[in-house]
C-alpha cells in the first residue's frame, strides 16, 4: 500500500533540526526525499552526540538517526559548477524544495527562489531561518536560546524570581519544522491546483510568537503583562507540576465540578473546604492547597497518582523520562515504537507516527532507517542519467 | 484584489475546543480553508471562559468581562479569526438532522473530545462515512483511539510532561519545569493540520477519505524523538541543564540594567568566543587555557557565566545586542509582551495582526505561522461571537428556510446565548 504522499518529490538542502524535521514528516508520509549533504562531513547534526558507534560517529548520532529516517542521502559540492548543475536537475524534478541556510546563502549558490522558479515554475520552496527572509534582524546570528528569548517564550518560562528559562529540547526549531511541513503541504496543494509554485518563509523566532497563546493577547487586551509563574498554571492553583514519592506529577484541579474528587483521592477532608471549591478560591489560597496536597503526594508513586486522577475524571499527568516513555503501557499497546536496524548504529526503537492515517486505506507511516552519507549517490544520479563512470569521475573531482 | 487562497476549496467542520484542534484549524483557516466552528450552547468552547466570570481577569478588555463575557475573552478571540461560528445541539433530533446535512457537505471533520464522545452521540466514523463517503475524520483525543488509556484526558500542560519535554526542562540541579504555554497543544495541532492536507491530496487522487487517529501524546513524543533514541544509545536520561547547552559554552541568560531585563548570549565556536572576548575588552581570555577550546569552555561554564554576567550587569540589553551582532556573536534580549508589539523587526514583517472585534475593539494577536510569496495569509473577519454565523451557514449554505431556522432557535437547538457552561 502506498503512503499518503506517494509520488511527491522533495529536494532537501536543510540541516540540523528545523528543516530535517519538516522533511522527515514528508518522507514518512511516503514522499521521496533526497537529502543533499556536503561531501565529507554531511549534515552537521551528524556530529551531535550521543553516538551509537564511536568509530563511525557521523553515521550514528541519535538526533541524526531520528531526524533523517526514510530519506535518501546524496552528497553535492554546491560551489562547483557540476555540483550546481546536478542540484538544478534535482530541482527541475522536485515538487518541494526545503532549505534552512542563513538568508542569502541560497542566492549565492544560485538556488534562491527566483532561480528555482525559472527552473521549475511549479516547485514550492520552503525556507526556514532564524528571523525570516526579510526585516532588520534577517542576518542576525542566533542559537536556539536566543530565539526563545526574542520569540517571547523564554520570558514566561521559569520561576518569577529566577532567570527566564529555555526549553530543554530544541522545540523552537522542531516546532518551526513541523509548521514548515504544514506550509509545504499548503503550497503543494496550491501548486497542483494552479501550476504556480511559491516561496514560503518561516522564522524560528516567529514560531515562538505564534504559540504565545494568551501571553501576547493579554497585554493587548488589558495591559497586564504575562509573567513567569514557575510550575503553577498562570492564574490557577493546584494546576502544575508537584513532587511525589518517585518523581513528579501533574495535578490538574479542574473542571470545578471535579474538584471534590481531588479531596477524595487524597483522603483529605481539609481539601474539601468550600473555600477551595472554585478556581478563584483555590487561587486565593494556593499555598494552603499545596501544603494540604503535598503529604499525600509524597507518599504515592507518580503512575498511581496519575491513574487515581484519571479514574476520577481528572486530567492528571506525570513527568515521564525516556525510560518511562519506552515502557509506557499505552504506547506499547498501540505499537507506537518502530524497531529499525541500521548497519552501523545497530537496532533501536524509534518513536512512530505523530498522527496515524487509517492503516486500512494507506500505509500510514513509511519508515526506513536514516541513510549513510552519500548512500544514494549512484541511485539518484543514475536516475538523472549519469553512468557509473560519470559518478566515479564526479567523485574524483570532489563534486560528490 | 487579493490572490486566491491556497486552501479555498476545502470545507472543515470543526468540533474542536481549547487549543490543539483550534490551532490546527487556525493554520488552515489562515490559508483560506472554510472552517465552520461548531459549538454547543450548553458546553461551548472553554476558551470563552465562564458565563459570569469574576471581574479583574486580564484576558478581557481592560480586565472587564462586560456583557456577554463569552464573546470578549482573548483566549478564544486569538484563535478563531476567519472561521465561521455556529451553534448546534447534537442531543436534539432536529440538531442531529442539521448536523448530518453539514457533514454531507464537509471535506473534513475535526474533533478533540474525550475519546469516544462523538461515538456515544451516535456518530462513529462508519456512521459518518455513510453520510459522506469520502469524509476525512480527524479524531484527536489525548491518548488516541485505542489502548488502555484511551479514555483518559489530558491537556497541553500534561502532554509536556507525558512526552518527556518537562523532564528535560528545568534549572540546573533542580526539578522539572513546565513551559509558559501549554506546548503540547500547538504541537498536535500542527502535526494534524499537515497530515489532513496530505489526506486531502490523497483523496483528490483516489477518491478515498479516511479516519485519522491522533494521539496528542504520541504527537508530542514524536517531536522530541531524538532524545528517545539518545537514551537507548547512552543509557542516560537527559539532564536538566538550565540555560546551558550540552554541546558548547558559554550559553546562558544574564541580567542587564533595568527591572527583570535579561540577555541571552551563546558562543558556539572558537571564532564567536574570540569575538565575544574582544567585545568585552578582554581579548586575553581567548587564549586563557580555561577557555581556549570548546571543550575547555564546557568544563568552565561557571567561570564563563560569572565573566559574562559581570560584563552585562549594568549595560542596556539593546546596546549589548547591537555590539555582539556586529561581531557575529549569537545574542538576543529576552523580550516581553510590550517589547514584542513594538519590536521593529516584527513590525517590519507584520508578524502580529491587529484585528477589530465588534465586542472588544482593535487588539493585537499572533499572526500567520508562515508567509507565502504568492498567496499571503489573510484575516477575513475577527473570531466569531457565539452562534454569529448561524443564519449565514444554515440559510445560505445549507438552504434551510428562515421558518426552519426560527424554529431551531425557539427550541434551543441553535442560538447565540449560552444555556450553560462547563469550563475547565
Amino acid at each position: 500500500m502506498p503512503g499518503l504522499l506517494e509520488g511527491v518529490k522533495v529536494v532537501d538542502f536543510s540541516h540540523y533540526f528545523a528543516g530535517p524535521y519538516c522533511t522527515k514528516l514528508l518522507a514518512t508520509l511516503g514522499a521521496e526525499v533526497i537529502k543533499v549533504e556536503r561531501p565529507g562531513t554531511g549534515d552537521p547534526v551528524r556530529s551531535i552526540p550521543p553516538f551509537a558507534n564511536s568509530r563511525l560517529a557521523g553515521e550514528s548520532g541519535a538526533w541524526f538517526l531520528y531526524l533523517n529516517t526514510s530519506k535518501k542521502s546524496v552528497t553535492l559540492n554546491l560551489k562547483t559548477e557540476k555540483g550546481h548543475d546536478i542540484a538544478r536537475e534535482l530541482v527541475r524534478q522536485a515538487d518541494i524544495v526545503v532549505e534552512n541556510f542563513a538568508p542569502g546563502v541560497m542566492e549565492r549558490l544560485g538556488l534562491d527562489f527566483d532561480a528555482v522558479h525559472v527552473i521549475n515554475p511549479a516547485a514550492v520552496m520552503t525556507s526556514i531561518s532564524n528571523y525570516g527572509q526579510t526585516g532588520p534582524y534577517r542576518d542576525w546570528k542566533a542559537s536556539e536560546i536566543n530565539l526563545y528569548a526574542t520569540g517571547g517564550l523564554m520570558n514566561i518560562t521559569g520561576e518569577p524570581d529566577e532567570p527566564p528559562l529555555k526549553e530543554g529540547a530544541p522545540l523552537s526549531q522542531l516546532g518551526t519544522g513541523q509548521n514548515a511541513f504544514v506550509a509545504s503541504m499548503t503550497g503543494l496543494l496550491h501548486a497542483e491546483d494552479t501550476g504556480e509554485g511559491q516561496h514560503i518563509d518561516l522564522s524560528i523566532a516567529e514560531y515562538g510568537t505564534n504559540v504565545l497563546e494568551n501571553a501576547l493577547m493579554q497585554f493587548s487586551y488589558s495591559g497586564v503583562e504575562f509573567t513567569r509563574v514557575g510550575n503553577r498554571g498562570y492564574g490557577r492553583a493546584a494546576w502544575g507540576i508537584y513532587p511525589c514519592q518517585d518523581g513528579f506529577v501533574g495535578i490538574i484541579a479542574g473542571p470545578d465540578q471535579n474538584w471534590p474528587e481531588v479531596a477524595n483521592i487524597m483522603e483529605s477532608e481539609e481539601l474539601a473546604d468550600p473555600r477551595f471549591a472554585s478556581r478563584q478560591g483555590r487561587l486565593l489560597n494556593a499555598d494552603e492547597v499545596d501544603a494540604l496536597m503535598l503529604p499525600w503526594l509524597l507518599e504515592h508513586d507518580k503512575v498511581d497518582i496519575f491513574k487515581a486522577g484519571q479514574d476520577h475524571g481528572l486530567g492528571f499527568s506525570f513527568v515521564a523520562g525516556m525510560e518511562d516513555i519506552l515502557e509506557m503501557e499505552q504506547l506499547v499497546a498501540r505499537d507506537y515504537f518502530v524497531e529499525l536496524d541500521h548497519p552501523i548504529a545497530g537496532t533501536y526503537r524509534y518513536p512512530g507516527p505523530p498522527i496515524s492515517p487509517d492503516p486500512g486505506v494507506v500505509q500510514s507511516w513509511v519508515y526506513r532507517r536514516a541513510p549513510l552519507l552519500a548512500e544514494h549517490n549512484l541511485a539518484v544520479l543514475g536516475e538523472l542519467g549519469y553512468s557509473s563512470q560519470d559518478v566515479e569521475r564526479l567523485f574524483a573531482e570532489g563534486v560528490i | 484584489m487579493t490572490a486566491a487562497q491556497p486552501l479555498r476549496n476545502y470545507r472543515i467542520l470543526d468540533l474542536s475546543r481549547i487549543w490543539a484542534g483550534p490551532y490546527c484549524t487556525k493554520l488552515l483557516a489562515d490559508m483560506g480553508a472554510e472552517v465552520i466552528k461548531m459549538e454547543s450552547l450548553r458546553v461551548y468552547d472553554s476558551h470563552r471562559g465562564p458565563v459570569n466570570p469574576a471581574p479583574g481577569i486580564a484576558a478581557y478588555p481592560d480586565s472587564d468581562p462586560g456583557d456577554e463575557a463569552w464573546n470578549r475573552n482573548g483566549w478564544f478571540n486569538c484563535l478563531h479569526m476567519s472561521k465561521y461560528g455556529i451553534t448546534l445541539e447534537l442531543t436534539e433530533a432536529q440538531g442531529r438532522q442539521v448536523f448530518e446535512e453539514l457533514v454531507s457537505i464537509s471535506d473534513v471533520l475535526v474533533e478533540n473530545f474525550r475519546q469516544g464522545s462523538l461515538s456515544r452521540l451516535g456518530y462513529d466514523y462508519d456512521t459518518l462515512r455513510r453520510i459522506r463517503p469520502d469524509l476525512i475524520y480527524a479524531s484527536m483525543p489525548a491518548f488516541g483511539n485505542s489502548g488502555p488509556w484511551q479514555n483518559y484526558v489530558a491537556y497541553g500542560i500534561g502532554q509536556e510532561q507525558l512526552s518527556g519535554m518537562a523532564h528535560m526542562t528545568g534549572y540546573l540541579n533542580d526539578g522539572p519545569m513546565k513551559s509558559g504555554i501549554n506546548h503540547g497543544d500547538p504541537i498536535t495541532g500542527s502535526h494534524a493540520a499537515g497530515v489532513l492536507l496530505a489526506a486531502l491530496r490523497y483523496r483528490k487522487r483516489t477518491g478515498k477519505g479516511m479516519f485519522v487517529d491522533v494521539s496528542q501524546q504520541e504527537s508530542a513524543v514524536a517531536l522530541i524523538g531524538g532524545e528517545v533514541v539518545a537514551y537507548q544509545i547512552s543509557g542516560e536520561e537527559p539532564e536538566r541543564m538550565g540555560n546551558h547547552c550540552a554541546w558548547f559554552a558559554p550559553q546562558n541568560a544574564y541580567p542587564c540594567a533595568g527591572e527583570d531585563r535579561w540577555i541571552t548570549i551563546a558562543a558556539t565556536n572558537d571564532y564567536q568566543w574570540s569575538q565575544l572576548t574582544q567585545a568585552m575588552g578582554q581579548p586575553g581570555l581567548a587564549d586563557d587555557e580555561r577557555f581556549a577550546t570548546n571543550e575547555a569552555r564546557l568544563n568552565h561554564r561557571r567561570e564563563l557565566d560569572e565573566i559574562l554576567g559581570d560584563w552585562v550587569r549594568d549595560q542596556d540589553m539593546w546596546e549589548v545586542t547591537r555590539e555582539l551582532q556586529e561581531r557575529g556573536v549569537p545574542v538576543g534580549p529576552v523580550l516581553r509582551g510590550p517589547d514584542l508589539l513594538e519590536n521593529p523587526h516584527y513590525t517590519d514583517r507584520g508578524t502580529f495582526n491587529n484585528v477589530d472585534h465588534p465586542r472588544v475593539g482593535p487588539k493585537w494577536y499572533q499572526g500567520f505561522a508562515w508567509r507565502m510569496s504568492g498567496t499571503p495569509g489573510q484575516v477575513h473577519w475577527p473570531s466569531p461571537t457565539l452562534g454569529q454565523h448561524n443564519r449565514q451557514i444554515y440559510r445560505d449554505l445549507l438552504g434551510l428556510t428562515d421558518v426552519h431556522i426560527d424554529d431551531l432557535e425557539e427550541t434551543g437547538v441553535i442560538g447565540t446565548k449560552p444555556t450553560g457552561s462547563r469550563i475547565i
